[in-house]
């Protein structure tokens, strides 16, 4: 289990995105509150553009998306499918916050978040 | 008389005897059905000015002259053929020989007639009444004579408490005068409110600043000690002033009617039948000089009514159509009386056996009374101080005469859009008359939409107050018939942006989670997450009515893309940086640091469409250094990340070309400045030409403005890009200040009743009645909006504040711009990402770019390359609304 410490659970803005750097890679964080916190793959499947953390968080068909703000794709949270492209999807990472730190794991997985 | 005469000499003679609002209406009346054909018309009035709004005359005030107010001019009735003779005063009528006569002495022969010659402000027969400085209020006039006078008075009083005299009273006060209000009865407007309710009145106002002396009878005017004047009073005691105004009621004009003999009332008011018919044959008198079965209508809608029957009756003599018949009009009111929501309905005084339920809440400062019949079933009256938001349903409750099912109070708790409560002949939207079964009735068709529900029906296509429930009404219809109901702007709201606008304003709601709680699906509340839809739509309706910091914290999470970082995302995610460049003109030393700026920052820089200079390729992070920078160097944002004010685009104008008629640079500079900052359904581009060669391309901007010799004329709904469009003429040849607020009026008009993401001319063509209709609200005011509107474009000007300049003054919005959590363990840095060419450097090109987006599921995707400079999900019946343009600036 890699889990990484990557900053203070206090800097990342609330019902927002914000991105990260995780062993080079840049990696998406969506704090919503009570509703959890994830973590995705930075960059926009569609363009190659690292900008999905800059998205809208959707509640749409039961699940919560991101739009990417180039071409308002919407990925899944919780399993990184795109609506619109079957064939597109984010990488997923574990992300969870203890003791005040944020907690990212760069072990990828597929879909379920475990938060 | 038979009417039907051919030659030109031989046309019969039409007089109208008065140039008010309502003479001017039944003029327009009578173009309209191109009657002024079949007559030789001719108007007389007193007054120097041809006809003016009335209702608004304290408008006067604001700017200190009648020009917003004119309704009519000399030229364009003489172009219909109707001479207009004003400063003619008719003194004498002969019924006999149909002939008037002016006190000039000329004569004039008729073979109809008829008399529009209004009122005239009663003035008490006080002793001291004509000492100077002791006016009424009722003409231009009148209100040139009160400027004049308040010069040299400090303070003023205004005889009578009534509606007039309260408005007398605000005007005394934006005056600066130390302003009393004396009134006979023991209350404020005796006329419509009981006790209570003028009680309430009294205080709010008070509280404004204005005495209020209640029981007081005016015995005589002398000269006062440390005042003009000294009031003496029936008690006694006394007031001193230096300027009165009497505003003590209004008496009909009828003598010439008195003259000949022409039946009248006990207490004056030219008698009229169903046809507004006086006495005398071929003698017609309409608003507020007539009298109609003993009442007389000291409101213009009876009047303009009026004025159409007669007119009907006269056309079915030339023509044989059948005559419509006046059948009286209801006189509940509501209105602002400085500042105070105050509403009557019906008999609002009550009466006699009569049951009430009466809510007092001094908290709130709210006072609401309902009348009801002995049995308690039927409403008869109500009065509404403080708040009158329910004043729609209870009118409607009153006059649809139906028994009230539920405890009278509930009438005073209803939800405010819960359509429920409606009878099917309930009428829904005031505006076009629109019942709730006519709505039904459509639904029922297969009329699923709101869009589909205003074209059949035109409810919500006036001011748009009745959209919300509308929209209740198609659900529940949809409902009823088991039917999924047609969602609304996506899955988490019911409601079209008009109605979403609606409601945000009525409830005062300006934040998302009260937004969606109130008003989402039940399942979009419980989550209150919303979509990239309804967000940044919601983002763009609280700045419309509140103009607040677009990221302070409550609204940073709604905004689309560009507005989200206050740039414009390019491809490879970067932004591109527009300073404003009013008007596009610009210095030579500004020009230089915007250079030195984009130098240093190794910027692309092109120049736009819209004659400024767009800066591509910034990090998100170097956005508040760039802007740093601009700002000190004297620029401020160019709003070309939101959907507001883009650009005026202006040619070089009078003050250089040869050919210009006017400053079009002067105008596009001030009109950029006072609407920079808008923010719209969708983004709104001017242009201003100093002549009619054009060069700066007005018409096809949603806003063109065009130099005259007299003026300026006015163009609406252009558009450049895929789906082009020519401007519509909307008026000609007007000054600075009537053309600023004609487009204050329509462009707040159009924040409150477009769609989203419609264009000006998108918008402009699908309101019922088209051009036509937009004059008519805009210039006409038939929905007695305008002064909501101009107070709402106030806001937004005197709120305005340039975003980055708000941002780089509160580090706590600056975070904002850091894209890192943790930017110390970013890797070296791409150097591949781009290439130089031309001397410039540009993205390398990445995969994608709009042309490669594959559309799934989601309804359909288009490209608005100006929008966000993406496509964007939109809903098939918005798709004709979205355009890329040409002018873009991505
Ligand atoms: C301050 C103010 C606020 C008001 N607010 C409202 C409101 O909110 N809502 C509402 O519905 N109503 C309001 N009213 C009332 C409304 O203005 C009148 O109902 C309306 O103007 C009546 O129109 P009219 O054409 O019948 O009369 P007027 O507008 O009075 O016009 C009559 C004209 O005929 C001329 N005239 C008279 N005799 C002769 C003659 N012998 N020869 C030639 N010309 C003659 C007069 O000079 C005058 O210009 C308000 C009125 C005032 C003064
Ligand atoms: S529109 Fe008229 S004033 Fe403006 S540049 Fe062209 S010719 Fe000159």
């Amino acid at each position: 289990m890699n889990w990484l410490a990557i900053c203070e659970e206090s800097a990342l803005p609330v019902f927002g995105g914000i991105a990260a750097w995780v062993e080079g890679k840049a990696v998406a964080i969506f704090n919503l509150g009570e509703q959890g916190i994830f973590a995705m793959d930075n960059t926009d499947p569609a363009t190659g553009v690292g900008v999905l953390s800059r998205g809208l968080i959707c509640d749409l068909q039961g699940d919560i998306f991101v739009a990417s703000p180039l071409h308002k794709q919407h990925y899944s949270l919780t399993n990184g499918q795109c609506i619109e492209d079957e064939s597109l999807s984010v990488e997923l990472y574990r992300i969870k916050c203890e003791q005040g730190k944020v907690l990212i794991n760069t072990a990828i997985v597929g879909g379920i978040n475990d938060e | 008389m038979g009417c039907i005469k051919t030659g030109l000499d031989l046309k019969p003679k039409l007089l109208v005897i008065g140039n008010g609002m309502v003479g001017h209406h039944f003029i327009e009346q009578l173009c309209d059905q191109g009657m002024n054909e079949q007559f030789e018309v001719e108007v007389f009035g007193c007054e120097k000015l041809p006809a003016y709004d009335r209702v608004q005359l304290s408008k006067y005030f604001e700017t200190g002259s009648p020009d917003a107010l004119m309704l009519a001019s000399v030229d364009e009735y003489a172009k219909r053929g109707i001479r207009l003779h004003l400063g003619k005063e008719i003194v004498r009528l002969d019924t006999e020989n149909r002939t008037v006569y002016s006190s000039d002495d000329e004569i004039w022969s008729y073979d109809k007639l008829v008399l529009a010659t209004g009122s005239y402000p009663f003035v008490p027969p006080i002793q001291g009444k004509d000492r100077p400085q002791c006016l009424v209020y009722r003409t231009i006039d009148d209100l040139e004579q009160i400027s004049r006078a308040a010069l040299s008075a400090n303070s003023g009083v205004v005889i009578g408490g009534g509606l007039l005299g309260l408005e007398a009273a605000n005007a005394l006060l934006t005056l600066g005068l130390d302003t009393h209000v004396v009134e006979f009865a023991p209350q404020l407007m005796p006329v419509q409110l009981n006790d209570k309710a003028g009680e309430l009145l009294c205080e709010k106002i008070q509280a404004l600043g204005v005495s209020v002396h209640t029981s007081r009878a005016t015995t005589a005017i002398v000269a006062g000690e440390h005042a003009r004047h000294r009031m003496m009073f029936n008690d006694n005691t006394f007031l001193e002033t230096d300027l009165i105004v009497f505003s003590a009621g209004i008496r009909p004009q009828d003598t010439l009617a008195r003259q000949n003999c022409i039946e009248v009332g006990e207490r004056g008011g030219i008698a009229v039948d169903d046809h507004s018919l006086t006495s005398a044959p071929d003698v017609y008198a309409i608003g507020e000089c007539a009298l109609w079965e003993q009442r007389i209508f000291g409101l213009v809608a009876p009047g303009y009514q009026m004025a159409r029957v007669a007119l009907s009756h006269i056309a079915a003599g030339v023509s044989g159509s059948a005559a419509t018949q006046f059948k009286g009009a209801d006189m509940s009111t509501k209105l602002k009386l400085l500042g105070v929501d105050v509403a009557s309905i019906g008999e609002s005084r009550g009466f006699e056996n009569a049951q009430y339920v009466e809510v007092s809440d001094n908290q709130s400062g709210t006072y609401k009374k309902l009348w009801l019949d002995e049995t308690g079933q039927y409403l008869k009256g109500a009065v509404l101080v403080g708040d009158a938001s329910d004043y729609s349903l209870l009118l409607n409750q009153y006059l649809s005469g139906e028994k009230i099912e539920t405890p009278a109070i509930s009438l005073l708790q209803q939800d405010s859009d819960a359509p429920m409560a409606f009878n099917d002949d309930a009428i829904i939207c005031s505006c076009h008359q629109v019942t709730k079964a006519d709505i039904v009735e459509r639904v029922v068709a297969g009329d699923h939409s709101l869009a589909a529900i205003k074209d059949c029906t035109k409810a919500a296509s006036g001011c748009g107050g009745c959209g919300a429930l509308v929209q209740e009404i198609i659900s529940q219809t949809m409902e009823a018939q088991g039917l999924e109901t047609q969602k609304g702007i996506c899955s988490h709201f019911e409601h079209d942006r008009q109605a979403l606008f609606h409601l945000c304003q009525v409830d005062n709601i300006s934040n998302f989670t009260s937004l969606i709680g109130k008003h989402g699906t039940v399942d979009a509340a419980k989550r209150g997450l919303g979509c990239d839809i309804c967000k940044p739509l919601a983002a763009s309706i609280f700045s419309s009515l509140e103009n607040e910091y677009v990221l302070a914290v409550e609204h940073a999470n709604l905004q689309d893309s560009n507005d989200a970082y206050l740039g414009n995302l390019q491809k490879d995610g970067s932004y591109s940086v527009v300073p404003r460049i009013a008007g596009g003109e610009i210095t030579p030393d500004k020009l230089i640091a915007l250079g030195e700026i984009a130098k240093r920052h190794d910027l692309y820089t092109k120049i736009t469409g819209g004659q400024r200079i767009d800066l591509f390729g910034a990090a998100l992070s170097e956005l508040p250094t760039i802007w740093q920078a601009l700002i000190e160097q004297g620029f401020e944002t160019g709003h070309a990340y939101g959907k507001s004010l883009r650009t005026v685009k202006s040619c070089v104008g009078s003050t250089w070309c040869r050919y210009g008629v006017q400053d079009s640079v002067g105008m596009a500079i001030e009109l950029e400045n006072r609407y920079k900052g808008l923010r719209a359904p969708h983004k709104i581009k001017f242009a201003v030409s100093g002549c009619t060669r054009e060069c700066a391309e007005a018409q096809s901007k949603d806003i063109g403005v065009i130099a005259t010799d007299k003026g300026w004329n006015l163009y609406v709904g252009g558009n450049g890009g895929m789906r082009p469009r020519h401007g519509d003429l909307f008026a000609t040849d007007l000054s600075t200040s009537v053309l600023m607020q004609y487009i204050d009026r329509i462009l707040i008009f159009y924040t409150r009743t477009a769609s989203r993401l419609q264009r000006t001319s998108v918008w402009l063509e699908s309101l019922e009645g088209g051009l036509d209709y937009l004059k008519s609200v805009i210039i006409d005011d038939n929905l007695g909006l305008a002064a909501e509107l101009e107070i709402q474009m106030q806001k937004v000007i005197s709120t305005y504040q340039c975003e980055w300049k708000t941002s780089l003054e509160s580090p706590e919005f600056l975070t904002r711009f850091s894209e890192f959590v943790n930017p110390v363990q970013e890797p070296n840095a791409d150097v591949e990402q781009y290439r130089y060419s031309r001397g410039q450097r540009f993205p390398v090109d990445a995969k994608g770019g709009a042309g490669t987006i594959s559309v799934k599921n989601i309804d359909l995707c288009t490209v608005d390359n100006d929008l966000d400079g993406l496509a964007t999900r939109v809903s098939s019946a918005e798709l004709f609304e979205v355009s890329a343009q040409k002018e873009c600036e991505v």
